[in-house]
């Protein structure tokens, strides 16, 4: 009960009680009829004093004053005496009030309404605060009054800061000053006068250093250390992380599904495509909206791309995404030799780029690529199967075919925020032998290895692997989270350079030596560093522990996925794959696709589909039930145009769904390494 | 007293079975919902209950004096009916406080009722409609009581309230058109919503209003315009929500928050990443739930806090089917919610790596969870009636 002792009413005090709710229900029948017959008398004004004293809750009362006021002020405005008088009034009300229960929304929000008027004294109300909070130094009431009356009155933000830290120094626990003070220094340092980031984190680091170390089980200190961690590692103005195709590199680009015969060139920048377009994919560090072809130019002598359409990468109904894609049409048709073409792609030369926390792409950035465009091979390649269990070559990667894993040098003032992670770090390797003091050293390694500018070494990474590795031990209540700030890491580690990376491609000799990135066996319960991968078409997940394949939605590339030996559990963790429209091949056998399927009698709707666009369309009008019992995994499949599809091995694997199947993929020739018939 | 008499002998006690029999009951779809649960024992309904009445109203509760609390405390511990019953009938005088808050109380007692699957006699129904009818404005919306304000939190309460006792006639005693023009005049020109007529903006009041919205299936761009944005601004560094822009995050915004980005499909836009973080975080040594950071674990915040948790696990574990229909929206989302649900239950419950507290938890009321829609916390079957009803007089 919120801190409260509860007792039991004695009798004497239960007949009290019941004389008071009879004189109660008076009152209340006599403001009501006051307030409908919109009676403003001193009388009537006081009878709402009283019941607003008993039930601070009677919101129609509070709402009776304000209007009684303005009454009154319309009448009244050329007498301030008289104004003034009227509005201490109504504080000296809203003050008894909260005395009976400090939590009343209307009370709080009446004093709020009144000290608009501007004929209130502000000092009284921070004197007032003052009282209030050292009762109760959490109400949150409180805290949002207070920045009410300082946004009110200008008072300085530096005076505010002042006061927090005095909160903080009387009691380091109390997060409500914490929460507060990381509010206002936000906004200090976004206007930055006087207040350099490089000078006031590093102070802040000092102070949160003092209530971490007096206590190390208190939480305070440590939620505000992550946000100074966040200030140090995160900048506000979005930037771009990654592009498909990267700046300097050459690809070559075929139509037909079929491939190039001769590789004189990287597989790795090959792509052939049925759709005659290729995608450019821009990754940014945080969902941005605003990319289209006024922001971003594309200037090239390929064709028909004079209106490009920019798309996110996400959400259809959502209009910010941290992928964007736009495809680019090339012609194939013509006499067979190759052409070669210049693009150049500038992002944010005229504003509109814009994050979701309303920050400006203020870096414009420019990059240009080769693209070479083969003839058309027809060849029909429906016949392979992709087997995925051999036929794997190592492949002899050279650095150069690696370069764009470099990261897009972008970051500015990186010095003082490396300094600031160096000396944490140094501080908390000492401090690891706690849970938090764990975790907020993975963290800040983790950070380091975000703003190194040359990268770190796999070592430092198998620090922060070992120390989740810990945690997962130490503290199986939040086993989970760790498990997937591993995998973060683990996936870190891999793209970290061309050698790491370099280990886990291969050559797939069945389809003319396309090169495969494997991060199988990795025990991977999440996908991470998407934004290095957006080169590969051909990813191995299988026998890790993925639930879903969020994430790979970037990797507009991709057109063979192996998830099997996985845990996805239905149909809608593989959602993100509609956005792949280059995927071909998917196997998602041995995973628990269908083992707690959503059993729409037991849940609310016959199915999701009951009165929605589905019966518009063909198979859902000739195989309505199996379309109602399947309804998840049809949301999915419909919007793939996979030629081979591999799901034994999950419960929902079995003859019914297996004529669903064809009918929902026209495209399926493979079902189960099987030929689908027709 | 608080508004609709009942003579207690007449109550009966029926039990579900019975229910079904009924002749005037319109809720023959729902039968066989309810009859394939597996039964539960008196403790784990004690405990749903708990859990349930405080996701009803936290911020209330927060933010209600000590006599209120204490009546709310003792409808989650009492597993009589009786209680229940008695309590619709007539309040001690030391409820006085909840004069403002009459709706809240039926809400809160028929709501209870429901989830023990038993239904009120129709004396007590009538008797129940008759009393929010009379708490309905001539303009829209319901007040406190007869005569009082339209409120945000009193029309969700009676909205909720009516749809659980369900059946045309209650449905139709609500004024969607008038509940539409209501709402409109309630939102502000910063996208969020005020609680009632020159009162105060905040997340409650904008989880209130597109809750009744959507169950009425009277939302549209006016109500929608802006909000997302304003929830948006309303979420801070760690991930959580507080309950207006700068506030320190909180359980019962953040779930307020939280649902109403489900329910205008655009919770896309909020950091679901810190929002996880931060929520697990809340889970203290104990492991029981605080509502705000570093603030005592409180029993109350344990269903909040997981059943954020569960909301996010069908968002964010689970990947999604964020987008896919526009129109169905409220079908669509809630089977959604309840395969990720559905899919974390079972997933928790059987791997051999689950943390105690998701066993302890989670699957403690798994069993139970299955009837109440997360994100309107009214029993599913009833939601159902309702939402069918309501798309119907569209």
């Amino acid at each position: 009960m919120h801190g409260r002792p509860r007792k039991a009413y004695k009798p004497e005090e239960e007949a009290a009680s019941a004389a008071k709710a009879v004189k109660l229900r008076s009152l209340q029948n006599q403001f009501m009829s006051n307030h409908h017959a919109k009676i403003y008398t001193k009388e009537a004004i006081d009878l709402s004093t009283k019941l607003l004293e008993i039930n601070p809750e009677a919101y129609t009362a509070w709402n009776y004053r304000k209007l009684a006021v303005e009454d009154t002020l319309s009448r009244e405005e050329s007498n301030p005496d008289l104004v003034k008088s009227i509005l201490d009034e109504e504080l000296k009300v809203v003050e008894s009030a909260l005395r009976q229960n400090f939590k009343s929304y209307g009370a709080w929000h009446h004093r709020k309404w009144v000290l608009r008027k501007g004929h209130s004294s502000v000092g009284n109300e921070l004197r007032l605060l003052d009282k209030f909070q050292t009762l109760d130094s959490r109400n949150f009431h409180a805290w949002n009054y207070r920045r009410f009356v300082v946004e009110l009155t200008n008072r300085s933000k530096e005076d505010e800061l002042k006061y927090t830290e005095d909160m903080i120094s009387k009691d380091f626990s109390n997060y409500s000053a914490w929460h507060n003070r990381s509010v206002l220094l936000s906004s200090l340092l976004a206007k930055a006068e006087g207040f350099m980031p490089n000078e006031k984190i590093p102070d802040e680091y000092k102070l949160v250093h003092d209530a971490i170390f007096t206590d190390e089980d208190d939480q305070s200190g440590w939620f505000y250390h992550l946000w100074l961690l966040d200030q140090t590692v995160n900048v506000e103005t979005p930037l771009l992380t990654s592009s498909w195709p990267s700046h300097g590199s050459c690809i070559n680009l075929s139509g037909g599904a079929g491939c190039l015969k001769d590789s004189s060139s990287s597989k790795l920048t090959t792509l052939c495509s049925d759709l005659g377009s290729f995608p450019l994919i821009l990754y940014f560090d945080q969902a941005v909206g605003g990319v289209s072809s006024s922001t971003v130019t594309v200037d090239s002598e390929l064709r028909g791309n004079e209106d490009l359409v920019w798309e996110p990468v996400s959400n259809k109904n959502s209009q910010v995404s941290s992928v964007w894609v736009a495809h680019l049409k090339f012609m194939s048709s013509e006499p067979c030799f190759p052409k070669e073409y210049t693009v150049k792609v500038r992002i944010g030369n005229s504003p509109g780029i814009v994050s979701s926390r309303g920050c400006n792409f203020s870096t414009p950035y420019e990059f240009v690529f080769t693209a070479h465009v083969h003839d058309t091979v027809r060849e029909d390649s429906q016949e392979v199967v992709v087997s995925w269990t051999d036929g794997f070559d190592i492949w002899d990667a050279q650095s150069k075919d690696l370069n764009f894993l470099v990261n897009l040098d972008q970051q500015m003032g990186l010095k003082w925020r490396q300094e600031a992670i160096e000396e944490e770090i140094e501080l908390f390797r000492a401090l690891s032998d706690s849970k938090i003091g764990k975790l907020t050293l993975a963290r800040l390694l983790m950070a380091k290895a975000m703003i190194s500018e040359n990268g770190v070494k796999g070592v430092h990474y198998e620090e922060i692997l070992e120390l989740y590795n810990d945690l997962m031990v130490l503290d199986s209540s939040h086993y989970h989270y760790y498990k997937d700030e591993h995998s973060v890491a683990s996936l870190h580690k891999v793209t970290s350079s061309t050698e790491s990376l370099s280990r886990h491609l291969f050559r797939y000799r069945d389809m003319n030596n396309s090169v495969c990135l494997r991060l199988n066996n990795l025990s991977l319960s999440r996908i991470a560093s998407v934004e290095k991968l957006l080169f590969v078409q051909m990813l191995d997940l299988s026998h890790n522990e993925l639930h879903s394949t969020e994430g790979l939605e970037a990797m507009q590339l991709l057109s063979c996925l192996n998830l099997s030996h996985n845990r996805i559990r239905s149909f809608s963790a593989l959602d993100s794959l509609r956005h792949l429209k280059q995927l071909r091949v998917l196997d998602v056998s041995h995973n628990n696709i269908g083992e707690h399927s959503v059993d729409t009698t037991r849940y609310l709707c016959s199915s999701p589909l009951s009165n929605s666009e589905w019966t518009e369309d063909e198979v859902g009008r000739q195989m309505t039930s199996l379309v109602t019992k399947y309804w998840d995994a049809y949301f999915v499949l419909r919007d793939l145009n996979l030629k081979q599809l591999d799901i034994a091995g999950n419960m929902i694997a079995g003859d019914e769904f297996y004529t669903l199947v064809p009918q929902v993929v026209p495209t399926l020739v493979w079902l189960n390494g099987h030929r689908v018939r027709s | 007293q608080l508004g609709f008499r009942v003579d207690l002998s007449q109550l009966n006690r029926r039990r579900r079975e019975r229910r079904f029999e009924h002749p005037s009951n319109h809720r023959g779809k729902g039968g066989g919902v309810m009859e394939e649960l597996p039964s539960i024992t008196v403790s784990q309904r004690e405990q749903f209950l708990v859990e349930n009445d405080v996701f009803g109203m936290y911020s209330y509760f927060d933010s209600s004096d000590i006599a209120t609390q204490k009546f709310m405390v003792e409808i989650q511990r009492d597993k009589q009916l009786d209680y229940l019953m008695n309590g619709l009938r007539q309040l001690g005088p030391s409820f006085s406080s909840l004069d403002a808050n009459r709706p809240w109380v039926c809400y809160w007692i028929i709501h209870s009722i429901a989830l023990l699957g038993e239904s009120v006699d129709d004396d007590l129904e009538n008797n129940a409609i008759d009393f929010l009818g009379r708490c309905q404005g001539s303009d829209g919306g319901y007040g406190g009581g007869p005569g009082q304000l339209p409120h945000l939190a009193t029309s969700y309460a009676a909205v909720n309230t009516l749809v659980t006792l369900g059946g045309e006639k209650a449905f139709s005693s609500i004024n969607r058109e008038q509940m539409a023009c209501f709402l409109r005049r309630m939102k502000d020109t910063n996208g969020g919503f005020r609680m009632h007529n020159m009162g105060e903006i905040d997340v409650r009041a904008c989880y209130t209003a597109i809750s009744i919205a959507s169950i009425l299936n009277i939302v549209d761009d006016e109500l929608t315009r802006g909000l997302g944005d304003y929830i948006l601004s309303c979420q801070t560094y760690e991930g959580g929500i507080g309950g207006e822009p700068g506030s320190e995050a909180h359980g019962g915004y953040t779930y307020c928050g939280l649902a109403t980005m489900i329910l205008i499909n655009e919770v896309d836009r909020l950091n679901l990443d810190s929002l996880m973080n931060w929520i697990v975080h809340r889970q203290g040594v104990e492991m029981g739930f605080q509502g705000r950071t570093n603030k005592l674990v409180d029993g109350c915040y344990t269903f909040w806090q997981v059943n954020l948790l569960t909301l996010l696990v069908s968002f964010v574990a689970d990947g999604g089917f964020r987008d896919k229909l526009r129109k169905p929206r409220d079908f669509y989302h809630t089977c959604y919610c309840l395969s990720g649900l559905s899919v974390a239950q079972h997933a928790w419950s059987k791997d051999e790596d689950t943390p105690p507290l998701t066993r302890d938890i989670l699957g403690g009321y798994a069993n139970h969870l299955e009837p109440v829609h997360l994100l309107h916390n009214v029993v599913m079957d009833r939601y159902n009636e309702a939402i069918e009803f309501f798309h119907r007089a569209a």
